[in-house]
């Protein structure tokens, strides 16, 4: 049998999301401040004047939980994000502890089935407050630490806000917590994002990040246009120099990196492969005004170019109108004609908010497509790794063996 | 592909449809820009309708109107000798004046609710009528009742129509029972529109909206971003409905959901309740013997939003 013509009810490399994406997404931005000034950082309206007061994170759970009707999810996930989200503890654990007894209260069908789920730039991670509300919480959290890799590629864009020359890098500040972080979530992944400067680093900072304990790496490239000329051709040569230390080194038996997945690179149909990408619109999110957007992206701080997207607010609720043409968005009718018959389609992702930002007029109905050559890129290494890694395995036996407990990239939400 | 071209002839011409004229002092196109207009038509192979203000136009504007074949939209209120298409929105007009007119009447929805039983008089008289409710996106679950009921009543009005011999054509009840296709406004895929300023727009509405929306001019041509919005095969609802007749009005889609191939809740819901009724007028005309023999029958639904079914072609 051909390498790649494995079939593919017995690959599991992709763990499923939480409930198996049955759950509901509901993010608080409790600020928009941040200690750190990353350079790739798509929060162009970050500010440290926009905090969540009480007031409206306890009108958005009322109004939510009591209209259990508009939100049928058989789970919840309560996400906080930011800026920096720990920045706000003592907000973020009121509002969990008001969460928690009004679900109780009101016998909602969440109480049993909700979790708090954190993306956090780690800095915070081990002070009291941070540490006590992780012990209260443990059993419903969920916690990842972003940290780009080695110290010169997470230093190269995760630095500390303000003027200072040289600038300074925030990976010592973020490492010092990464064990601490390990031993309270052991399966725990990071999330990398590659920028067109980051490419010279990916290999060695994806081998950097396992060696600090961390099995699981979720990487993906930014969506926005970036690109220089070349890019792809360097982030080939990166992956394929990357396939090879995986395999060499014989990390595939143990770790994950979301680079390569046996699901990319594929024609998809367009009739039973149509569905979007992008889960905007089945997720809520809620900003210090008490705004309601379909995504976070669509936050105006987010926003380069267009104006914001609110689908409601706390006072008069969701406008369902807003939300139907997330609810209806497809594939194909969002997609160009490239797009459509692209040969290497599957694996190919887009952010409906950066599709809104990029696109021609004020539509979510247009795909950008920043991000094709390093698609395809990737997909050649993929191919590369996953034909060397089986025959490798074929050549030893242990090719069943590997089937069976193969490590499990979580899918990246965004 | 373009089929038709609007011509709106001054700032504060007759509003045909949704839209409301937010324009009041009188601003008539440049004689210029009206023969630019008129010259990019023919090039293109546009129809022409040209839609009048109600004050009289100068001479010299209608001899170079006449240099083109077109059709002209006049309000009632104006002089509307000749014209192809009268349109008023005064539920007080003298319908002796519309005989064997083609007539769109627009109405908001609280006046429609008022007045409709003096629609008799209306459809007796034209030749064709159209009823425009303006503020449909407001109609809630209680109007929604109402609306029904009206168009019953209305329906067993148009009914005596046919058995006394007669062929109304009335735009909420009998189109859908002839039509074997969508049949919309079509506004940015089959009809653009030139404004008083030598700009294009994709319907009137976008001119008067305010903000500049124009989709290229006459110095540069037309320039419709993101076109294939406006076609029927980019709205993953409407593709997928059976109410025809519909507007599928672009400029409400973009004004209740933000997206121009989106409609609303209720412009779906008021479509279906039109749709429906249709259905049951044809029933009931096909009871009392053979009527439209080589149309369908239109099929009984069992909901009022096509978006309710949505999630079973996602
Ligand atoms: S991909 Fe972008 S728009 Fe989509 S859910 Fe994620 S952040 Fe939002
Ligand atoms: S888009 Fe069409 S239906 Fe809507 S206001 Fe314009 S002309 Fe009328």
């Amino acid at each position: 049998m051909k390498n790649n013509q494995i079939k593919p009810n017995k690959i599991r490399e992709n763990a499923s999301p939480w409930q198996g994406g049955i759950a509901k997404s509901i993010t608080f931005i409790v600020t928009k401040d941040c200690q750190l000034a990353c350079k790739y950082c798509y929060l162009v309206g970050k500010n440290e004047k926009e905090r969540m007061k009480w007031p409206v994170a306890k009108a958005a759970i009322d109004y939510i939980l009591s209209h259990e009707e508009m939100f049928p999810e058989a789970s919840v996930t309560w996400d906080f994000i930011g800026g920096e989200p720990f920045l706000e503890i003592d907000l973020i654990d009121q509002i969990c502890d008001y969460l928690k007894t009004e679900m109780f209260r009101l016998n909602h069908h969440w109480f049993n089935s909700y979790r708090f789920s954190f993306s956090t730039n780690g800095i915070n991670y081990h002070t009291d407050k941070v540490q006590a509300f992780i012990k209260k919480n443990i059993t419903h959290l969920s916690i990842g630490i972003t940290i780009d890799g080695t110290r010169a590629k997470h230093d190269l864009n995760r630095i500390w806000k303000g003027d200072a020359q040289p600038e300074r890098g925030s990976y010592d500040d973020v490492v010092r917590n990464i064990p601490l972080w390990l031993e309270q979530f052991p399966n725990a992944g990071t999330k990398v994002t590659i920028s067109s400067a980051d490419i010279p680093y990916i290999c060695e900072s994806v081998l950097h990040l396992y060696s600090l304990g961390i099995h699981e790496v979720n990487i993906n490239c930014v969506f926005e246009d970036v690109w220089q000329e070349g890019d792809d051709k360097r982030f080939e040569d990166q992956l394929m120099q990357l396939a090879d230390a995986i395999i060499d080194g014989g990390y595939y038996a143990n770790y994950a990196c979301s680079f390569f997945s046996e699901y990319i690179g594929k024609p998809l149909d367009p009739v039973n492969e149509n569905q979007n990408w992008c889960g905007a619109g089945k997720m809520l999110s809620i900003d210090a005004a008490g705004n309601f957007y379909p995504c976070t992206r669509f936050a105006a701080y987010s926003l380069r170019e267009k104006r914001p997207i609110i689908i409601g607010n706390v006072r008069d609720g969701i406008d369902k109108n807003k939300l139907r043409p997330f609810l209806t968005l497809d594939r194909m009718t969002q997609s160009p004609d490239k797009c459509k018959t692209c040969e290497v389609a599957s694996g190919c992702a887009w952010c409906q908010g950066e599709n809104y930002d990029a696109a021609a007029t004020p539509t979510i109905y247009q795909r950008a497509t920043a991000i094709c050559l390093m698609h395809k890129a990737r997909v050649r290494a993929n191919n590369y790794y996953w034909n060397k890694l089986y025959r490798k395995l074929e050549l030893e036996g242990s090719r069943e063996d590997f089937e069976k407990n193969k490590p499990q990239v979580k899918p990246i939400d965004c | 592909m373009l089929q038709y071209l609007v011509i709106l002839l001054d700032d504060t011409s007759a509003s045909f449809c949704h839209y409301h004229v937010t324009k009041s002092t009188p601003r008539l196109m440049p004689l210029d820009t009206l023969k630019r207009g008129i010259r990019f038509g023919m090039i293109e192979n546009l129809m022409i309708q040209f839609i009048y203000p109600n004050h009289a136009l100068p001479q010299e504007y209608l001899e170079v109107i006449d240099t083109i074949d077109h059709s002209d939209i006049k309000p009632l209120a104006g002089d509307n000798a000749d014209a192809d298409i009268i349109v008023t929105d005064n539920w007080e007009s003298d319908v002796s004046k519309l005989r064997d007119a083609v007539v769109v009447l627009r109405t908001c929805w609280a006046q429609f609710r008022e007045h409709y039983s003096q629609l008799n008089n209306w459809l007796a008289v034209a030749k064709r009528l159209n009823v425009v409710v303006t503020d449909v996106e407001r109609l809630n679950d209680d109007d929604r009742e109402q609306y029904k009921a009206i168009l019953e009543t209305l329906s067993k009005e148009v009914e005596k129509l046919y058995v006394e011999g007669k062929s109304p054509q009335f735009n909420l009840l009998t189109d859908r029972m002839v039509l074997t296709e969508m049949n919309n406004c079509n506004a940015g895929d089959t009809t653009i529109t030139l404004a008083p300023d030598g700009k294009f727009y994709i319907c009137p509405a976008f001119y008067y909206d305010g903000e500049n929306q124009s989709v290229g001019d006459l110095d540069n041509g037309l320039d419709i971003k993101n076109r294939q919005l406006y076609s029927l095969d980019h709205a993953p609802i409407c593709r997928k409905c059976d109410a025809w007749q519909c507007r599928r009005c672009v400029w409400l889609n973009r004004k209740t959901t933000l997206e121009v191939n989106t409609p609303g809740h209720e412009q779906c819901v008021a479509a279906h309740l039109e749709r429906n009724a249709s259905r049951d007028l044809m029933l009931s005309l096909r009871s009392r013997g053979t009527f439209l023999p080589d149309k369908e029958e239109i099929k009984e639904l069992t909901y009022l939003d096509p978006f309710e079914i949505a999630t079973q072609w996602n």
